[in-house]
């Protein structure tokens, strides 16, 4: 304890530096939860706290007895593990890929290209993919030009239902694979060049470096950003699935937020919202700590 | 203590002030921010010697103030309404200024934000949100105000004042505007199925009038030009504009724009009709247009803005929409047939059909009681209501109401021997969006209290420029004259039935409470016909009837009996209090 005071008035400059963003911190992250109350409430804007009627579980009755919320809650985890599965395939191996080149200026223009996506925002990057998707869009042209299709029989794709995740995790792939190496990269250039040697010396191709000097130098950083990503694995975005969804495909691009939106805020019942909010905050914090301590036991790099 | 400790590290070390001076500047930029808007708020307080402008009232000179006011509708730029030619001469009658603002992004959040800190602009047009600002309690009981200072209002909404009152018998907003004199009917449709010239050309000048020989239209003439890569028809679908594409069997029966439902002007029953027939015959239709490749399959995923590039791209033969919705693209070809005469077969043509040859249509909007759940009111947080409410008194002269459209007599329009309005040449041609915005006309042309579009001043006048009839012919090209000829007429709403009265209309007006059956009934209902209807006229046509069965399975889910219930005991209500 006194080794801990005495700590503390050695780093008192930075405990002082800290204060603000731990006053930030309780103010923006913990009074929030306050607003959980709402949840159990029979809400109503502009009542005091006290006149508020407690309902208890009503709404998590309600959102648990509702198909569409299975539905939905289906819908959210396959489009996040689609997300999370390809997002980090793709952006491994394109870090890997890039890493290999020796070529600067092609690197660098190979690099520009694949993020500049992510700079669009989604309401425009929707756009594209409607056009492009679309009957007389390029895809379909392309296949009827290849005399895959016949004229007037163009696929419709963003009306089949079945279609939406693979064009969702498509989509996701094209807008953010460049964006997601660069913290790849960054740990690329960390690795020691005498290990590249040594096993170069060891007779390594350049494929076996890729695979036994690139991949476990970056392991650490893939394992923390796995386990951060697991947390968010009922965050499977909001913009791309509104934008993107229509009532032919609904069954399978609404997702946890859109169902909030619609049944929730739209309707000015904001109970249920925060009752689904809660819910997935208590998933995520469960998924999180449960993929931490996989990864303690496995004696990886992990979050704490 | 952490403080304090900190105050005496400072001293030690020019590094840590260093840090601290940074921690200083940011927090200032954050609130520097605000500096200015303190500044005005402190000037919209402030009390000026009113100069002498020459009004006319008797009433001693007032000072000059300002309020705010929050309009939930996005549309012009935010700005002081006193520095428009009409709303300087409006200051001038009565010393007040209005600060406008508009929505920016959802208005829920914006609304809800308001009503979290319970502190709201002097006046407030919830636009969709009354509702909510009702039950928060915002807005102040008009009632004595209008006794006592609103001669005007009462001359106005005299006649609906009961329709008016909110639950509790008390009146809390000013709907957006009230017929006033004589109805005068737009001269265009505000609805119709609509079919490129060049189509009507070809035929003939047909009269058409039912939806069979609409199809029979659009077919003859895609069948003569197959290989132009022409569309039949489109839908619009896309989020919340849905009902472009499911309203049309309520227009198509003959019946006027209720939202969900159908009205019978004799027993006032209210009927949906999503579930009906006439839906499975308007869906069947498209089923089979389809089917013959006349149908534009990528109407169910294309979103507004890819609807509107399509309406402009020639291809497109028809399309049922409201014209509002259409504007943008009927402006358009317009300007470019205006331009360029040859291009003038690609302009769309109102026609009003129907199932059926004998029954009248009702695509022009009859006259009607009050939108009831759109409004203006005077906020809790108002600093002084009595002038709020002097103004929107005064806003209602006949002469106010005059200038608020017309203009200025001699600037923006002229008066012939006979009394009748009219504009030169060179006044519509000066009059554009900029010289609108810098006049007023765009602020002062909607949400405020208002005689409604279908109204006449006292001296027979349309209160709209664009009703008065001599306005419209002077913005008909030789093109558009000659093909009204054709059919008869002078303007396009004489080619569609004479609108009945209904003083309930329009249903879709009902404010309805949050959370409500009502409300839920319409939620779930969009959600199920916006992943039907395009099955069901996407399917080969021997499925149809099968897709059509699964449809009516889920649709039985709805209590749509409770729906149908509620709509028809308001509208009886309304009908009852207009009669009184």
């Amino acid at each position: 304890m006194r080794l801990f005071f005495k700590k503390l008035g050695q780093q008192r400059a930075l405990a002082v530096m800290s204060v603000p963003f731990l006053i930030w911190l309780f103010v923006f992250k913990y009074l929030p939860l306050w607003g959980w109350s709402i949840a159990f409430q029979d809400y109503k804007p502009a009542r005091k706290f006290m006149e508020q009627t407690w309902i208890g579980f009503e709404h998590f009755k309600f959102l648990f007895g509702d198909d569409r919320f299975l539905r939905v809650l289906r819908n959210t985890l396959a489009m996040s593990s689609i997300n999370l599965f390809f997002g980090f395939v793709t952006a491994i191996t394109l870090a890997l890929l890039l890493n290999e080149i020796r070529n600067i200026a092609f690197k660098r223009v190979v690099q520009t290209v694949s993020y500049l996506p992510h700079f669009i925002s989604w309401v425009v990057a929707a756009s594209i993919i409607q056009t492009t998707l679309s009957p007389d869009g390029t895809i379909n042209q392309l296949l009827v030009g290849l005399g895959f299709l016949d004229r007037g029989n163009e696929i419709l794709f963003l009306g089949i239902p079945e279609y939406f995740w693979t064009i969702f995790g498509a989509s996701s792939v094209w807008k953010d694979i460049g964006w997601n190496t660069i913290v790849y990269l960054a740990a690329m250039t960390t690795i020691d060049p005498t290990q590249y040697e040594a096993a170069e010396i060891d007779g390594a191709n350049r494929f076996k470096k890729m695979i036994y000097v690139t991949l476990p130098g970056i392991k650490s950083v893939v394992i923390v950003l796995l386990i951060m990503n697991i947390g968010y694995l009922l965050e499977s975005g909001f913009e791309p699935q509104y934008l993107l969804g229509n009532g032919m495909n609904v069954d399978y691009s609404e997702n946890i937020d859109i169902f909030v939106l619609k049944y929730g805020i739209a309707q000015s019942n904001f109970s249920l919202s925060i009752a689904a909010g809660m819910f997935k905050t208590v998933v995520s914090f469960i998924l999180l700590f449960m993929a931490n301590n996989a990864a303690k036991r496995m004696g990886e790099a992990r979050l704490y | 203590m952490n403080l304090q400790g900190g105050v005496q590290a400072m001293g030690k070390s020019k590094r840590i002030w260093l840090l601290a001076l940074t921690a200083v500047v940011s927090l200032s930029v954050v609130t520097a921010c605000s500096g200015p808007n303190d500044a005005k708020k402190n000037n919209t307080g402030t009390t000026e010697p009113t100069s002498a402008a020459a009004t006319t009232e008797t009433e001693p000179k007032q000072d000059k103030v300002t309020f705010k006011i929050f309009n939930g509708v996005a549309g012009s730029k935010d700005g002081n309404t006193n520095e428009t030619t009409i709303g300087k001469l409006l200051e001038d009658q009565t010393g007040v200024n209005f600060k406008l603002e508009f929505v920016v992004g959802d208005l829920n959040t914006k609304i809800g934000t308001m009503i979290a800190a319970n502190d709201y602009p002097d006046v407030l047009i919830p636009d969709a949100a009354i509702e909510e600002v009702l039950n928060a309690g915002a807005f102040i009981p008009l009632d004595e105000l209008i006794e006592k200072y609103g001669p005007n209002i009462q001359r106005v909404y005299g006649k609906s004042l009961n329709q008016m009152r909110s639950k509790d018998g008390k009146i809390y907003f000013l709907p957006i505007a009230a017929q006033v004199n004589d109805f005068i009917p737009e001269p265009e449709a505000g609805a119709g199925f609509w079919v490129q010239r060049r189509v009507l050309e070809e035929a003939g000048y047909p009269k058409i009038k039912t939806l069979d020989q609409y199809i029979e239209l659009i077919k003859n003439y895609r069948d003569k030009h197959k290989d132009e890569n022409l569309t039949g028809m489109v839908s619009l679908t896309h989020d919340w504009r849905f009902f472009a594409t499911s309203n049309p069997p309520m227009h198509l029966m003959g019946y006027p724009n209720d939202g969900n439902v159908t009205v019978d002007t004799n027993t006032w029953e209210a009927k949906t009709y999503a579930g009906a027939e006439s839906t499975k015959k308007w869906l069947k239709a498209l089923n089979d247009l389809n089917a013959a490749g006349l149908f534009d399959k990528a109407s169910f995923v294309d979103n507004y803005d890819q609807y509107i590039a399509k309406l402009t791209s020639h291809k497109v033969l028809g399309f049922f929409d409201y014209r509002w919705q259409v504007d943008n693209a009927l402006n358009v070809l317009k300007d470019a047939a205006r331009k360029d005469p040859s291009l003038d077969g690609f302009k769309y043509f109102p026609l009003p059909v129907t199932f059926e040859e004998g029954t009248p249509d009702a695509y022009l909007d009859p006259p009607g009681g009050l939108v009831t759940n759109r409004g203006i009111g005077i906020t809790v947080s108002a600093k002084d209501p009595v002038r709020i409410i002097q103004f929107f008194d005064n806003m209602l002269t006949e002469e106010n109401q005059t200038l608020m459209s017309w203009g200025i007599k001699g600037e923006t329009y002229e008066v012939n021997e006979k009394g009748r309005y009219y504009r030169t040449q060179e006044q519509i041609d000066k009059i554009d969006e900029p010289f609108r915005e810098s006049f007023g006309f765009k602020y002062f042309s909607w949400n405020w209290p208002m005689y409604n579009a279908t109204s006449t001043l006292a001296d027979g006048n349309a209160k709209n420029v664009a009703s008065q009839p001599e306005v419209f012919q002077m913005t008909l090209t030789d093109k558009d004259k000659a093909i009204l000829e054709k059919y008869g007429v002078q303007t396009y709403s004489q080619l569609f039935a004479e609108p009945v009265p209904r003083p309930y209309f329009p249903a879709w007006g009902f404010a309805k409470e949050q959370n409500s059956p009502e409300q839920l009934w319409e939620a779930s209902k969009d959600e199920m016909t916006k992943k039907y209807f395009p099955k069901l006229v996407l399917t080969t046509p021997d499925k149809f009837d099968a897709v059509w069965e699964e449809y009516m399975k889920e649709f039985g889910k709805l209590d749509t009996a409770g729906y149908e219930k509620w709509t028809t005991e308001q509208v009886k209500a309304k009908v009852e209090m207009a009669n009184q």
